[in-house]
């Protein structure tokens, strides 16, 4: 009886999920396909008539895979690339395109904070997370800026209205010392509703390395705080109050020649959200949005005796109020939006604080035409003030044949404007002397070393055409096939992107060392497919596969290779030879094969489900290591490689649940080349819902 | 059939070869045609100072006739550190600088070895002069990239250097290391300053 009761308070926890999920109320339908995405559109889309490439991550599966952060459950998921970079942060490599080029989104609203292009996935808890929309492809038409290879949107669970208050408590224990508490609490009465969720993490980190001063992670502790409040004035009036806080500490070492320095990393960060939702009529609706975030970071280095070696400081401010005017003709939605966005940095190695402003304005054209057709259409204007303003038109088309098949195809426009460091850095490297400048200061301050005497020559670069935004065209084909248990999608993906910034060397120190600055350079490419299949074969067993094969590459290195002007030295003779074509293997940090399995298994004796995932990604290059500065199938890899991780659920009585699990279960480590591939972790969890 | 060819060959070869001894007389010929692959190892060309000092001591001289280094003035190339000099041209103005008696030049030239079979036009060839060097200096520049993170110093594939020797004959080189014993992957360990070049000597005509 009361197990009885359990399973029924468990079922609605998992459907109450799932109708959060939904927006629509009144539907409550598990079949994947009638699944609503947000961030395509940013209207409620049914995915299957939605001629964009889509993946959503639910918050069951997130539930069920017992991961912490971000960056654990993005690189589970086909086609998406965790890369670590200097910092250690971990971004997203998407459609083959680095991370700089993902915009990611909290809510909806913009995430900032990349104080060296990327910006670090572990930031985010994944505990309050209801589901994960990814949009792969060009997406400027909606979000401008930065959504050049796709958009990543963290949709946090919404604050109900009950009248009970409600929370759940859980606690993670991991190797490494790990620790991870999270607490929701929600409570609402008549009109308003709050929800606040909390979560603490901290680690001891890891070391692969041999040495026992500096570790490959230090130990770091971070807390996030994130309440919300729904108010319904009326009917046709709603409210949306998101607040998020965060704030992690992290130990600092750097070792520099035999001094040994050490410090603190700190990051502050904060995102505000006011969203007043108006209902004008039944086919008109008017949403005010406000934004504004602050992330601010600081570090800093003592060396033995205690005395300060170097500091930095980061500090950057975006506010973004924005209306957008959604009206329905018939089946049909327009969708238009104006607004502005105001971004300033402060930070050490810039001489003045820096801002970027624009306008923009977006218009959207759903059009269903009869049952089957459905034409996604639409474009943004940013007109900024500190660069080329840009116009980014997208269209998409679905063809849906019938309720098992359907076909999609888009092409788009994306960009990415010159960031703030790319412009106005002034950073000279105190112990090797090389000095890098931002592009807008660049002449200025050159000019100011040669009165210093200390150019020896410039290479004659010039400044007088501003920087230009990278800029890309995207392209996708694809569509997915559905029958009874079995389901398949596929996608074929080509991007091209010109006006690539690169560093290229100004001028000559008299030092020996080079100067360097910003400039539109290189002309890129990237097309593969991916493959997602799921067979569902009854509510306790299903099984997954995804794959995505790749290829990404340098235009100018694959015109200089074809024209012969590209050579490798024959590791035995130590002679020079030709390049071939085929001998050019592509981009830095690219697998042309990723693939997962992943299987869910409910024990019923035991009542217990087994969550398995295996991942696969074959080799690829972090270096050159011929030095012909291209990567070629002479040079070094990082060998191709295995992860398996393994969950346990099991569910008790009084809504509790717990996990074990293990990550890394074969204890898989590349200590030189994944730095972000710690070791075999054992964790355990349990929950406590109420 | 192929016995015949091979005869024939070996017989136009041999009148060939004749009379190449016959026009040029008053010179030391080579004792065969066919033009060789040789190897220098080891050539040592150390330098004082540097690293923020000023860099010195003499350069060590090349002869690519006599394939080995020389005191004399019958040097084509000369080496210091990762500086190399052209015996033709004027001073460049650095310490130590060995005189420029001879009409030697350089053509950089991005090929493989063995590919390159002509002499490059004439323009294309450079020498030294006040504060300019037929060879670049710098990483990148000439023939070498300096990687920052291991000190290494790497000679960069597919640069041949076509010279004009000091009395006006032509040589093809490609440098292979500049480590000593020209280890395949050179570490922390390794000797520098020792270069290993290979090069083809073409004493009387103009195709390599």
């Amino acid at each position: 009886m009361n197990f009885k009761k359990n399973i029924v308070v468990l079922i609605f926890i998992y459907f109450s999920q799932l109708t959060i999920a939904q927006v629509a109320p009144d539907s409550i339908k598990t079949n994947q396909l009638q699944e609503v995405i947000v961030t395509g559109t940013r209207t409620e889309r049914n995915v299957a008539t939605l001629p964009l490439p889509t993946q959503i991550i639910t918050g069951e599966s997130i539930q069920k895979s017992g991961l912490s952060r971000l960056n654990e459950i993005i690189q589970e998921q086909t086609g998406l690339i965790t890369v670590p970079d200097f910092g250690g942060g971990e971004g997203i490599q998407m459609q083959g395109l680095d991370a700089t080029y993902v915009m990611i989104l909290i809510d909806g609203q913009p995430l900032l904070g990349r104080s060296a292009g990327t910006l670090d996935l572990s930031r985010i808890s994944v505990n309050n997370i209801d589901r994960i929309e990814i949009v792969k492809g060009a997406s400027s038409c909606l979000y401008g800026s930065e959504a050049l290879a796709g958009v990543v949107n963290i949709l946090t669970k919404k604050p109900k209205i009950t009248e009970k208050l409600k929370g759940n408590l859980n606690y993670k224990l991991a190797t490494f010392n790990t620790h991870d508490v999270s607490t929701t609490f929600e409570y609402g009465k008549k009109k308003v509703g709050i929800e606040l969720f909390g979560n603490y993490f901290k680690t001891n980190g890891y070391n692969l390395s041999e040495s026992d001063f500096l570790q490959t992670i230090e130990p770091y502790y971070n807390f996030t705080i994130q309440p919300k409040v729904k108010i319904n004035f009326s009917d046709k009036i709603n409210l949306s109050v998101n607040s998020r806080i965060y704030n992690q500490n992290q130990d600092y070492k750097a070792e520099i020649g035999t001094d040994k320095n050490s410090g603190e990393s700190k990051i502050n960060e904060w995102n505000n959200s006011i969203l007043l939702n108006q209902t004008v009529s039944d086919n008109f609706k008017l949403v005010y949005d406000l934004y504004a975030t602050n992330y601010k970071a600081h570090e800093y280095l003592n060396d033995q005796n205690n005395q300060p070696f170097d500091e930095s400081k980061f500090n950057q401010w975006y506010y973004r109020p924005e209306i957008r005017f959604h009206y329905k003709l018939g089946k049909n939605t327009l969708s238009t939006g104006i607004g502005l966005n105001y971004e300033t940095l402060d930070r050490t190695y810039f001489e003045n604080k820096a801002a970027l402003n624009s306008e923009y304005i977006f218009g959207q054209f759903e059009w269903f035409i009869k049952e089957k057709w459905n034409i996604l259409a639409g474009f943004r204007y940013d007109n900024h003030h500190q660069y080329q303003s840009q116009f980014s038109p997208k269209i998409g088309v679905n063809y849906k044949w019938n309720d098992t098949f359907s076909l999609k195809t888009s092409i788009g426009y994306g960009y990415k404007a010159p960031d703030l460091r790319q412009l106005y850095f002034d950073f000279t490297n105190s112990s090797v002397g090389y000095t890098v400048l931002g592009y807008n200061v660049a002449e200025e301050k050159l000019a100011l070393l040669q009165s210093q005497g200390q150019i020896l020559f410039t290479n004659g670069f010039t400044f007088s055409t501003p920087l230009k935004p990278e800029s890309s065209v995207n392209f996708n084909f694809g569509g997915y096939y559905k029958k009874n248990k079995l389901s398949f999608d596929y996608n074929f993906f080509y991007n091209t992107i010109k006006n690539l910034i690169d560093i290229r060397a100004i001028a000559q120190k008299t030092n020996g060392q080079n100067v360097f600055s910003y400039f539109n350079i290189d002309k890129i490419f990237t097309y593969g497919l991916e493959l997602n299949t799921t067979y569902k074969a009854n509510s306790n067993f299903s099984i997954s596969t995804g794959y995505q094969y790749l290829i990404a590459k340098d235009q100018t290195i694959v015109e200089k290779i074809e024209r012969g002007e590209v050579f490798a030295r024959d590791p035995i003779t130590l002679l020079s030879f030709k390049l071939k074509p085929s001998d050019y293997f592509g981009l830095y940090n690219r697998s042309t094969h990723t693939a997962n399995i992943k299987i869910n298994y409910l024990i019923p004796v035991i009542k217990t489900s087994v969550n398995a995932r295996v991942f696969y990604r074959s080799k690829y290059g972090i270096f050159d290591s011929n030095n012909n500065n291209i990567l070629d199938k002479y040079d070094d890899f990082v060998k191709g490689y295995f992860l398996t991780n393994l969950t346990l659920n099991k569910d008790f009585k009084h809504q509790i649940s717990a996990q074990v699990g293990v990550i890394n279960l074969l204890d898989y480590k590349d200590q030189n080349n994944i730095p972000n591939l710690a070791g075999r972790q054992f964790f355990t969890r349990i929950q406590y819902q109420f | 059939m192929f016995k015949s060819n091979f005869l024939k060959s070996v017989l136009l070869l041999s009148v060939f070869s004749l009379l190449a001894s016959c026009s040029s007389d008053d010179k030391t010929i080579p004792a065969t045609v066919t033009l060789e692959t040789k190897t220098f190892s080891n050539l040592y060309a150390p330098q004082t100072g540097g690293q923020g000092q000023p860099v010195g001591g003499a350069f060590t001289k090349f002869s690519f006739s006599q394939n080995a280094t020389v005191i004399d003035d019958s040097w084509d190339i000369a080496f210091r550190g990762t500086t190399i000099v052209v015996n033709g041209g004027t001073a460049i103005g650095i310490t130590d600088e060995p005189t420029r008696t001879g009409s030697g030049a350089v053509s950089i030239v991005s090929n493989t070895l063995s590919a390159v079979n002509t002499i490059p036009n004439t323009t294309t060839f450079t020498q030294d002069g006040a504060n300019t060097y037929a060879i670049p200096t710098g990483s990148g520049n000439g023939w070498y990239s300096y990687n920052a993170t291991n000190n290494l110093i790497t000679p960069i594939a597919g640069k041949v250097f076509v010279v004009k020797t000091h009395d006006g004959k032509y040589a093809k080189m490609e440098i292979i290391s500049y480590y000593k014993d020209a280890p395949a992957n050179p570490d922390a360990t390794a000797l520098s300053r020792y270069f290993t070049f290979k090069y083809v000597y073409q004493p009387s005509g103009t195709s390599f």
